[in-house]
């Protein structure tokens, strides 16, 4: 098997990887159902894992193999169980119709990964040919896409649930950016990360809980009813 | 000239025999997924056969569009099925135009298909017919950027030029502008075959059905034509799908032993294909109309990046 320790296979595994995670992505935006969405978001952060450990394996970075376990574990198995329970207790399976037309927010997507690759081709230079640095070109665009997308469908999605898968996929967008450029942040910072998103999706299904109890819908545009 | 018509004549054979084939397992394989009995494999071949003997009935007022119709249907199915290299990566026809060609014959059958729905003056023709060109229209652009992407890494819009192009670079399906043009290319034939996301093709009794309005007036020969015509395109387009982008087994040339591996290779890639249909219409159900352009442009979504991908990647 002389492939497995080609280096350009790895880059090519990687980048399609980081392909399927895109369309995934994409995927979400067109998607009404909060249990798919969930489980496309579950799907995307294996595909994340599984890029965390290829980089990990071609480049010898061994403290990226703990980083691709946590996300396995945490994004792809712990937190898509968390949010799936939340969706069974508050009992509202459907996203209403998002504030721009399923149509229009695919097309603005691909505008956003469009831009994304605007943005990375600033930080690409050719005449520095290492592994790293056409790597880092191929997957930053799909990191920045995947950031704005992210973004995008927290300001286009009226549901509490939604908004957070919204910055769930945001986060990856990140993790996928600094694995491919620097190899992974130090341990600490990661562990630090993967913590505060656990805790984060606690406080958010609790409040989206909370949400659909007072309101029996988590519409966050309700919760202008509260001013006095 | 001898070779070519014997090229013709051998790749035109497959078609005629192969396609009611495949309709027929996609249909068994579905009926046993849901845990029914289903028709048996060749039950499309005795439709055919005993349509072709039975009479038929025209409406009076229908015009000479309405008998022509059926033919073109089938004329240009066949005809777009010997320009797409099946066997081996040389297509026995490559006359003109190329792939561009294979896309618009298709159009021109559809287009006759809805102007004979129309020409009854049925209702349920023209609902048929109007769903249809819908359809067709998000679903037409999505295709030819799947197409170009395609047709770009190969530099020709030549079929057999992208297949043999396709040989000569085995690994290249792993690439992501590859891998999305093959995404985008599958929802368009799924909405262009007329299967579940988009339409229900086992039905002749609902309000939302699409292909099968458009045929409601047809009986006895002209509805086999219509209907061998729709297996023949469903066939050329998931050959176009599978040789494009795996060309496993594809002969260079036209020797027997050749044709024969290639034979085999091809309807083992058909097959892997079907499934992959089957498991798709079984898994979903039929979207309502308005949300089939959702669909399509998530194709054309995915053909869009796939063609800017084969630029940045």
């Amino acid at each position: 098997m002389s492939f497995i320790d080609d280096p350009q296979f790895g880059n090519t595994m990687i980048t399609l990887m980081a392909a399927l995670v895109l369309v995934l992505q994409i995927a979400t935006v067109g998607q009404r159902w909060l249990i798919t969405t969930i489980r496309i978001f579950a799907v995307q952060s294996f595909f994340l894992a599984a890029i965390a450990g290829t980089i990990a394996f071609f480049n010898q970075a061994n403290h990226l193999y703990i980083a691709a376990l946590l996300t396995l574990v945490l994004k792809a198995i712990l937190l898509p169980f968390l949010l799936e329970r939340t969706v069974e207790r508050v009992g509202i399976r459907k996203e209403i119709e998002p504030l721009i037309n399923v149509p229009l927010s695919l097309l603005i997507s691909g505008c956003l990964t469009l831009v994304g690759y605007v943005v990375a081709e600033s930080f690409y230079h050719p005449e520095e040919t290492s592994a790293q640095s056409a790597l880092g070109h191929n997957t930053l665009a799909v990191a920045i896409a995947l950031f704005l997308i992210g973004f995008f469908m927290m300001l286009n999605r009226r549901k509490a649930l939604t908004q957070v898968l919204g910055l769930l996929s945001m986060e990856n967008g990140l993790f996928l950016a600094a694995i491919s450029l620097t190899y992974g942040m130090p341990l600490v910072v990661e562990l630090g990360i993967f913590f505060d998103v656990l805790v984060a999706v606690m406080v958010f299904g609790i409040l989206a809980y909370r949400i659909g109890e007072s309101f029996d819908s988590m519409d966050v545009s309700k919760l202008r009813s509260l001013r006095g | 000239m001898i070779e070519m018509l014997a090229k013709s004549g051998f790749q035109l054979l497959l078609l005629l025999l192969v396609a009611p084939l495949i309709s027929g397992i996609i249909k068994t394989m579905k009926a046993r997924l849901q845990t029914r009995c289903g028709p048996n494999v060749l039950q499309p071949y005795r439709d055919l056969f005993k349509l072709l003997r039975k009479g038929m009935v025209i409406p009076d007022t229908a015009s000479w569009i309405f008998s022509a119709a059926p033919y073109i249907v089938f004329v240009t199915a066949a005809l777009v099925g010997l320009m797409t290299p099946m066997t081996a990566t040389d297509a026995p026809l490559s006359l003109f135009g190329g792939v561009l060609a294979v896309v618009y014959l298709l159009a021109l059958g559809r287009f006759f298909l809805a102007l004979s729905g129309l020409d009854t003056g049925s209702s349920f023709g023209g609902l048929g017919s109007s769903r249809e060109m819908t359809i067709s229209a998000i679903a037409e652009p999505a295709m030819m950027l799947a197409i170009f992407t395609v047709a770009l890494g190969a530099n020709s819009t030549n079929l057999s030029e992208m297949a043999r192009s396709a040989v000569s670079q085995s690994w290249r399906f792993l690439a992501p502008s590859q891998m999305l043009a093959f995404a985008a290319l599958f929802i368009v034939i799924i909405a262009e075959t007329g299967r579940i996301p988009v339409d229900n093709p086992a039905t002749h009794l609902e309000l939302t059905m699409i292909h099968e309005a458009m045929i409601l007036e047809y009986s006895g020969p002209y509805l086999a034509l219509i209907e061998w015509g729709a297996s023949i395109k469903q066939l050329v387009l998931m050959t176009l799908l599978v040789n494009t982008f795996f060309p496993f087994g594809l002969s260079s040339d036209w020797s027997v032993s050749g044709l024969g591996l290639g034979l085999s290779f091809y309807l083992l890639k058909l097959l892997l294909l079907a499934c992959c249909i089957v498991l798709v219409e079984t898994t979903n159900a039929k979207m309502r109309l308005f949300r089939v352009p959702e669909l399509l442009a998530v194709a054309f979504i995915l053909g869009a990046l796939a063609l800017i991908s084969t630029f940045l990647f």
